[in-house]
This record gives structure tokens, C-alpha cells and sequence, in this order.
């Protein structure tokens, strides 16, 4: 392809042509597989573990975990820089909203922006080849939770998502903190702009204690949210020029002592908040609060003795690395997920899982846009729009709720409903659909649940596949795939 | 291999294949065991009470905004942009004055259209109200207030749900209990199933009639196991059935007019009172009303709080006028995790505080009057860093409204290590 061509798809690519261009050569540039390649079988537990580690595995990760084992392709994945993703990166193009500044996007309109940030987060779970790293995104993005939907939110969480989350997601969790303790989007959604010397607010200082570090059971008092919140006055954000970037207002700060958590804090403006963080970063309370977390992210929901031996040792393995995410990962991934004795337990797919995995597995093309992100809101995780500093919940008793939206979404998407969004079904199934029905049902059962169905339940169906075959061969297999998305298999990983 | 039936068979024996050959499949993928199934004591028998509807103010909302004490000097003292004018303060406009209830306590302005109801005796207020923990941490303070317990040690469900797990009412309707939005609150998980849905009006199948139709059948065949999500699948189903029997476009309000606001709030209430009058077998909705972390811009009588309230006080109005000739069997609880601090803060808002209050709204409570001992706002009488102290435990209250509302005597296994004292909120 010479300098020409190039440019000409580029430009196709940024005019949004999306959906419309399938070109092979498109294809291949967008980093999205030929929905032909066939997908070989994994062990159910590397399909498991690679389940909770992808977004939906693809052939190409099947083949590779394989060929080198789980183990190794995790380590791959911890250091997403040697993988090369320029195909996402072309998909993203059209989304500039990812690349401005708060000053730029504040006179965007607001629904323009939050649907780009959406689209953007769909886009990278679904076509992203740094797997690992998008699930790392999502699990900072609830951890450090910001609803676009609170004030100025709207305009900077594209910087914070940019600049905090994106860019430490598998690196040093004490820059990571510090980041988003300096980021204009968490100070306005927290409510530090507002928290001044004569009357300190206490909202940030809180949420830093209980959610983001130390956690609820952390040992710490009213009187140190107070205190803390007293280090981080005149944390704020600039108006006018210069429009939501951090500022440091020393007018505004309280100038006293102070003495959060046994700490002396001498009075030097800036600097003070600055070594709470530091303390709280390397804090034992929460290094064992992140650890469980990732636990239950990538492992299991089950607090038994096993999963907490293993935050154990990823705690170990945080202060081994001086705060490396990667190093406390690797740990929770390695013990967790692979060798001889995983201990790994059933979750039940939140809503972000079921689409990015439906949209990944069967290799859609996508502009992750309204259609997909109504279905996420109707499921309950709109992204970037979880009112309270919480986040979403890791938690599968939470989600086990009505499953109509769940069902609704398997069945727009199976038949080619959904606005934005199409499956190339007869692409994908190759030469087995629709004559060969057996095959297509063993192959779709393969590809969506990691495993055929049951042979009896297998050759029940079968007859009758075999027989309505003949009535409409087109409608079959969208028929049977929602069928399987909606299936009570398909709502786990 | 014969290729002449007809598409539809194929998803019949997809549903009917025999249970045992799906266990086996799914039992390979080891189902979780989590979901909590508590031992109780067998549910007592009794008779169905009241339509409770429960309205959790997310957020902790500012319960000395919402009924001012207008009569406390100190109360003006501690909030000089954020007071809500007294009733008889000249100098302020009409619209901005607390509107009076009983001489010491009045409404927040934007609550004015609940004044009717108070006048007739169907709303009283619990002032001073809240629970015994002081993290001032939010998801604490409601993981607490809705599974109804002292400490987190307690059991995992909610006291809603196990409100309806220890008295059996001989109801089997897939709508016993709603929560409104997408996933049921906290206070009605365990193990009587429950449901959450956004709108019953958009609660149908996708796809063509046909479509759905076959997919219906092809669903009740694929979750029709004994794990978790089975059961979920069979309820959601049964939902669908009973909800196709409604005619939710077509629902008016009794008094004939629209009175429901747009917002998300006045659709579930609108959506409570369609199913209370079809006789669906609703027994317990829960509703959430988000927003009321007031720690910036507050506002006094007007701004972000006076629209929260206008939104809560419009959307009660419209129930309490549309199910007029309800009332005798309907209670609704308002309550909130924890209120704010007596002193406002330079942000124009207000920080966690301890105590808040309670709403009542029915036929059967003891209405037009403010219930609680009233601490006080002076230096002393204050809690911890400056809060309104909690001279009620909201579980007396509610409590009071199972036993004498919803004909149910297990408080002790509803809030357990709770021992209900002082009464007389409801009839």
C-alpha cells in the first residue's frame, strides 16, 4: 500500500465510514480478525482465565495461549507497550474528544463529548489487542470513579481518563494516586474547588480515605478526614484562561499545622496534601484493600482462606516492586488464574462484560455507539455515569437482577438490530452455515461459551436445526446466537 | 437427518430438553454458591398488609432543610446564606419562608405541595431520626440502614426482603416486590426473589410478536435449572406474562389528571399506583432518589436542594391524590442514610452530619404531627463535630410499620439485636 492509498483509507476510516467499510484491506489496518478464521478449543480453565483477562477471546489469543501457555501470554500482556494496537488506534480517529484539553471540549456540547469518552472506552475493550490493559482501565475507572454527569465532569474526565487512568494503569500505583489527587475532574467531582480555610469540605478528603486508599475499615477517624481535608484546601481548578487545569491557591489554603493519620504536617501549602499521599500510597491497609480488590476483579468473589493468602502475596509483591500495579498483578494473575491449583471461582458478567464480549466474540463491526451504550444504561452501567464515588459494583449479586435487558440486547444484536453495529453471521461461521447445522451449533457453542453443548442436548437440538434449516437457512444462526447470548451460560466468565 | 419441521420445534425441544442433561452441562461451569440462604425460623401465616413503598434519599439528605426548625435561633445562626426564611420573616419573600407545620417546625418551600396531606392527617414527619453508626460514611451508613443492622457482622440480606421471607402472605405474584431502576437496592436482596425493573411499560421482549414469542419459549427452556440466575430468568419471565396483562400507556391517575412529574421518580410512583390499583400483587417497592450530597451549592429555598425537594414532594402529592381511595392500605417511608451538618460550609453546602429525618405518608399513620424528641441545635447539645443528634433509631419506625402495618411481629429477626421501644408513628 503506497503513501496515497494510505491516507485515502485513513481518511475514510476518520470520516466515520465505520461500519460500511469491510474491506479486507480495512480489516486488516482496524486489527479486527476475518470473521472466517476459525477458533481453536482452549482447556476450560485458559478459556476461563483468558475470559476474566480479555474482553472474549479471539482465535489469534486462543492459538497464542496455546502455543505459549497462559502464564506466559499474561506476561505479555503486563507490558502492553510491546504490542503493537495501531488498528485500534485508527478506529479512535474519529473521536477527537480524546484527544482535546478541558479548555477545548468546554465549549463542546456536553452529550457530544460523554458519548465520544463511551464510545472510545467500547471501542478499545472491543478491538484493543492490549487486552490486560483495558481491563486495568476499567478497574482504575471504578476504583477512582468520576460521573461525567456532575458539573464541569463532563469536560474534564476526558483529560483524567487520559492522564490518570490510561496512563498508570499497569504502572506505579503512588503516581497513580497522585495523578488523580491533582486531577481538575476528581477535585470538582469531590467538591475540593469548594474547600477552603475558613470552612474546610470534607468530601474529597473522605472518599481519598475510605475508597480510594485505606478503605472504611482502615483505622482512621473523623478527626483525620478533618485534618486531611485541611492539607487539601486550596487543591482547586482554574477558571477562565486556562480553564480546568489544577491549581494550587495558596490564598484559600489553611496555613496551620496539621495532624492527619499521626502525621505532623508542617505548614508548606502544596507539599502537605502531597506527603499524605505518599504515606497513604505506601500505606499496608492500602496495599491489602487493592489487593482484595484485584482478587475479586480477576479471581473470585469467594473470601476463603485461599483468596486471602493470595491478596496476602500481592501485598507482598506491591512493596517488593515499590508500588508496581504490574508487580502486584502478576502475582494475583499467576497464582490466581494459572498453574497447577487456580483458584479461580464463577462471576457473573457485568453489563460492560456482555457487550464488549458478545461485539469481541462475534467479531462485530462497531461504532460503539448510542444503540450499544442505550443497552448499557437499560443493563445499568452506562460508563462514566455511576452517580457515587463507589463505583460500579464488583459484586455478581448485584447484577443478578431482571435479565430482559440482557435478553433484549442478544436479540438486537443477533438480528442485526442494533444502530451502528453488524454481524457478518454466515462470515463467521464460514463454510459449516448454514448446511451443516451441527457444526454451526458446536462451533457457536465453542466460540461463545467456551464449550460445545452437552452431546444429548447437542443431537436434541440438531434435529430440529437440521429440519428448520430448511425453512429459513438465513434466519437460523441469528436465531440461535441470540439464543446463546441470552442463555444463563453466556451471563458468566 | 430430516430437514422438514418447522423452525419453531426446534426452539421447543431446545426448551425441553430434560433438566438433568442442562444441570449437567452447567455444573461443569460450577456454579457459584453465593447467593445467601440464610436459615430462618419457617415464615409465620398471616394476612397482607399495606403496600409499603420505601423511598431512600441517597446521598444523606439535609433533614433540617427539609422540616425547618424554624423556632431554633441557633439553627439561623449556623446557616446564614443556606436558612430557609421563618414563616412570619417579612423581609423575605413569600415563596422563600419555611411554611409553618405546628409553630416550632415548617416545610422547605419546595415541599409546600405535601401540605394537604399533612392537613388531612396522612404525613407526619420523625425528626431527628437516623441510626446508631457515626462513620459518616455513606456506603457504611446504607449498607447498614438497609440490611437494617447495628454492625456489618449481621446478616448479608436486606430487612425489606426479609421482611417478606418471615411472613408468608400466600403470594406468589412475580411483582410481591419492585425495586425501581436497574438493579434491586440493598434492602431487598436475599432470599425471596425480587424484582428491578426501569418501566413497566418498556418490560416487553424485543423482536417481532413471533420472534418474541419463540424466543419466550426458548427462554423458558434454558433457565429452567436451580442455580441463581435460573430463577431470575423464570421470575423475569413471569414478570413479562403478568406485565402484558397491564395496559401501563393506558393508565390514568384516579383524579384524573397528569400530576406525576416527568422526572424518573414521578414515573415510579406513577408506576406504583398503576400496580396497586390493577391488584397485581404488589407488596413492597422501593425507590431511590439520588442527588442530596449537598456539599457544594446547596441553595436555600431555591437551587439544587429546592429542586430535589420539588421533585420528591410533587411526586408524594400525585400519589397521595391518585390513591386517594388507597390510602387505608398504603404506607410510604422516606428515609435517608445519615443528614448533614448543623453549620453550613464555605462552599454554600453542607458536610456529613449524624441525624436526619423520616416521612411517613398513609391512611394509617398518625399524621400532621412531628414525631421524636427534639435535641436541639446549641453548643452541647450537638454531635460530634456539630451534628443534629438521633433521638429516634429509624428502626423503631419501621419496626412500627411491620408489625401494625404489615401485619408483621418478627422484628427480631427483621432487625436483629434490635429491641423496638418507643412507638406510635403509625396506627
Amino acid at each position: 500500500m503506497d503513501r496515497r492509498q494510505f491516507l485515502r483509507l485513513a481518511g475514510s476510516v476518520a470520516a466515520g465510514a465505520g461500519v460500511a467499510a469491510c474491506s479486507p484491506l480495512y480489516r486488516q489496518l482496524s486489527g479486527l480478525p476475518d470473521p472466517a478464521q476459525a477458533w481453536p478449543s482452549l482447556s476450560l480453565s485458559d478459556f476461563r482465565g483468558l475470559s476474566r483477562l480479555t474482553y472474549g477471546p479471539l482465535p489469534a489469543e486462543r492459538t497464542q495461549v496455546l502455543q505459549i501457555g497462559l502464564a506466559a501470554w499474561i506476561e505479555e500482556q503486563l507490558s502492553p507497550a510491546g504490542i503493537q494496537d495501531e488498528g485500534v488506534e485508527w478506529r479512535l480517529r474519529p473521536l477527537d474528544a480524546l484527544r482535546l484539553g478541558a479548555g477545548s471540549l468546554s465549549s463542546w456540547e456536553a452529550e457530544d463529548v460523554i458519548l465520544q469518552l463511551q464510545q472510545g472506552a467500547l471501542l478499545r475493550q472491543v478491538y484493543s489487542r492490549r487486552q490486560l490493559l483495558e481491563r486495568m482501565v476499567e478497574f482504575w475507572t471504578d476504583h477512582f470513579n468520576i460521573t461525567v454527569r456532575k458539573g464541569d465532569g463532563w469536560f474534564l474526565k476526558p483529560t483524567d481518563d487520559r492522564q490518570v487512568i490510561r496512563a498508570h494503569a499497569l504502572g506505579d500505583f503512588g503516581e497513580l494516586l497522585w495523578a488523580s489527587a491533582h486531577s481538575p475532574a476528581m477535585l470538582v467531582y469531590l467538591d475540593n474547588q469548594a474547600n477552603l480555610k475558613e470552612a474546610p469540605n470534607e468530601n474529597y478528603a473522605r472518599e481519598l480515605l475510605e475508597l480510594h486508599t485505606l478503605g472504611v475499615e482502615g483505622g482512621y477517624t473523623q478527626q483525620d478526614v478533618m485534618e486531611l481535608a485541611r492539607c487539601f484546601t486550596g487543591w482547586t481548578v482554574k477558571r477562565h484562561f486556562w480553564a480546568g487545569q489544577f491549581r494550587f491557591d495558596d490564598d484559600l489554603h489553611d496555613p496551620g499545622g496539621k495532624h492527619p493519620l499521626g502525621l505532623q504536617i508542617r505548614p508548606e501549602g502544596q507539599r502537605e496534601a502531597e506527603r499524605v499521599l505518599q504515606h497513604l500510597a505506601q500505606h499496608p491497609a492500602t496495599a491489602l484493600r487493592l489487593a482484595r480488590k484485584l482478587v475479586r476483579r480477576f479471581v473470585t468473589e469467594q473470601e476463603d482462606q485461599s483468596a486471602v493468602a493470595l491478596a496476602e502475596r500481592a501485598v507482598h509483591a506491591l512493596r517488593k516492586t515499590n508500588g508496581s500495579i504490574a508487580g502486584m498483578l502478576r502475582v494475583v494473575l499467576l497464582d490466581g488464574l494459572t498453574g497447577a491449583r487456580p483458584i479461580w471461582g464463577p462471576k457473573l458478567k457485568r453489563p460492560v462484560d456482555v457487550v464488549a464480549s458478545a461485539l469481541r466474540l462475534l467479531r462485530a463491526e462497531t461504532d460503539g455507539g448510542e444503540a450499544l451504550q442505550q443497552a448499557l444504561q437499560a443493563m445499568g452501567q452506562p460508563p462514566f455515569q455511576w452517580p457515587t464515588p463507589d463505583g460500579p459494583p464488583d459484586d455478581s449479586q448485584f447484577w443478578s437482577t431482571n435479565l430482559l435487558p440482557r435478553w433484549n440486547f442478544a436479540i438486537g444484536l443477533a438480528r442485526n438490530e442494533m444502530k451502528g453495529t453488524r454481524l457478518d453471521l454466515p462470515a463467521l461461521l464460514g463454510p459449516l452455515a448454514p448446511p451443516d447445522p451441527q457444526a454451526a451449533l458446536d462451533s457457536l457453542g465453542e466460540l461463545l461459551l467456551g464449550a460445545p453443548l452437552e452431546l444429548a442436548q447437542r443431537d436434541l437440538l440438531l434435529a430440529a436445526l437440521g429440519e428448520g434449516a430448511g425453512q429459513d437457512p438465513a434466519g437460523l444462526p441469528s436465531l440461535v446466537t441470540a439464543g446463546l447470548l441470552a442463555s444463563p451460560a453466556y451471563q458468566w466468565h | 437427518m430430516r430437514f422438514a419441521a418447522e423452525r419453531r420445534e426446534f426452539f421447543q425441544v431446545l426448551c425441553q430438553c430434560p433438566q438433568h442433561m442442562q444441570a449437567a452441562h452447567y455444573a461443569r461451569r460450577s456454579w457459584p454458591a453465593w447467593m445467601p440462604r440464610l436459615a430462618f425460623a419457617p415464615a409465620r401465616r398471616g394476612v397482607r398488609g399495606d403496600v409499603l413503598v420505601v423511598v431512600f434519599l441517597r446521598g444523606a439528605a439535609d433533614g433540617l432543610n427539609m422540616v425547618v426548625p424554624h423556632g431554633e435561633p441557633t439553627y439561623y445562626t449556623n446557616r446564614p446564606t443556606l436558612a430557609i426564611p421563618r414563616p412570619d420573616d417579612h423581609k423575605a419573600p413569600g415563596t422563600s419562608r419555611a411554611v409553618d407545620l405546628e409553630g416550632f417546625f415548617g416545610l422547605h418551600p419546595a415541599m409546600a405541595p405535601l401540605l394537604p396531606a399533612w392537613q388531612e392527617g396522612h404525613l407526619a414527619v420523625v425528626h431527628a431520626c437516623g441510626a446508631p453508626d457515626d462513620s459518616r460514611s455513606h456506603f457504611k451508613a446504607m449498607e447498614l440502614m438497609e440490611r437494617g443492622l447495628a454492625d456489618l457482622g449481621g446478616p448479608a440480606t436486606g430487612w425489606i426482603n426479609r421482611h417478606l421471607a418471615t411472613l408468608d402472605t400466600g403470594n406468589t405474584s412475580p411483582l410481591r416486590a419492585i425495586g425501581f431502576g436497574e438493579a434491586a437496592p440493598r434492602s431487598l436482596r436475599g432470599v425471596i426473589p425480587v424484582s428491578a425493573l426501569r418501566s413497566i411499560a418498556e418490560f416487553h421482549l424485543g423482536g417481532e410478536p413471533e420472534i418474541a414469542g419463540m424466543l419466550k419459549g426458548c427462554l423458558a427452556g434454558l433457565y429452567s435449572g436451580d442455580d441463581l440466575l435460573a430463577g431470575i430468568g423464570r421470575e423475569t419471565l413471569r414478570i413479562l406474562e403478568t406485565v402484558e396483562q397491564l395496559d401501563p400507556q393506558g393508565y390514568r391517575p384516579e383524579s384524573g389528571q397528569p400530576a406525576y412529574a416527568a422526572s424518573d421518580f414521578g414515573a415510579a410512583l406513577r408506576q406504583v399506583a398503576m400496580l396497586v390499583r390493577a391488584e397485581v400483587g404488589l407488596e413492597v417497592a422501593a425507590i431511590d432518589l439520588g442527588g442530596w450530597d449537598t456539599h457544594f451549592a446547596q441553595g436555600a429555598s431555591d437551587g439544587l436542594m429546592a429542586g430535589l425537594l420539588a421533585d420528591l414532594a410533587g411526586g408524594l402529592s400525585a400519589l397521595h391524590a391518585d390513591l386517594a381511595g388507597s390510602l387505608s392500605r398504603l404506607t410510604v417511608v422516606v428515609m435517608t442514610e445519615f443528614g448533614r451538618r448543623v453549620q453550613e460550609n464555605a462552599s454554600l453546602g453542607t458536610d456529613h452530619g449524624h441525624g436526619s429525618l423520616m416521612l411517613l405518608m398513609g391512611g394509617n399513620v398518625e399524621g400532621g404531627k412531628v414525631h421524636g424528641s427534639w435535641p436541639g441545635l446549641s453548643q452541647g447539645q450537638l454531635f460530634g463535630p456539630g451534628d443534629l443528634a438521633v433521638t429516634t433509631d429509624y428502626r423503631e419506625v419501621l419496626a412500627e410499620v411491620c408489625r401494625k402495618r404489615l401485619n408483621n411481629p418478627a422484628a427480631d429477626q427483621i432487625f436483629p439485636g434490635f429491641t423496638p421501644g418507643r412507638a406510635g408513628f403509625v396506627r
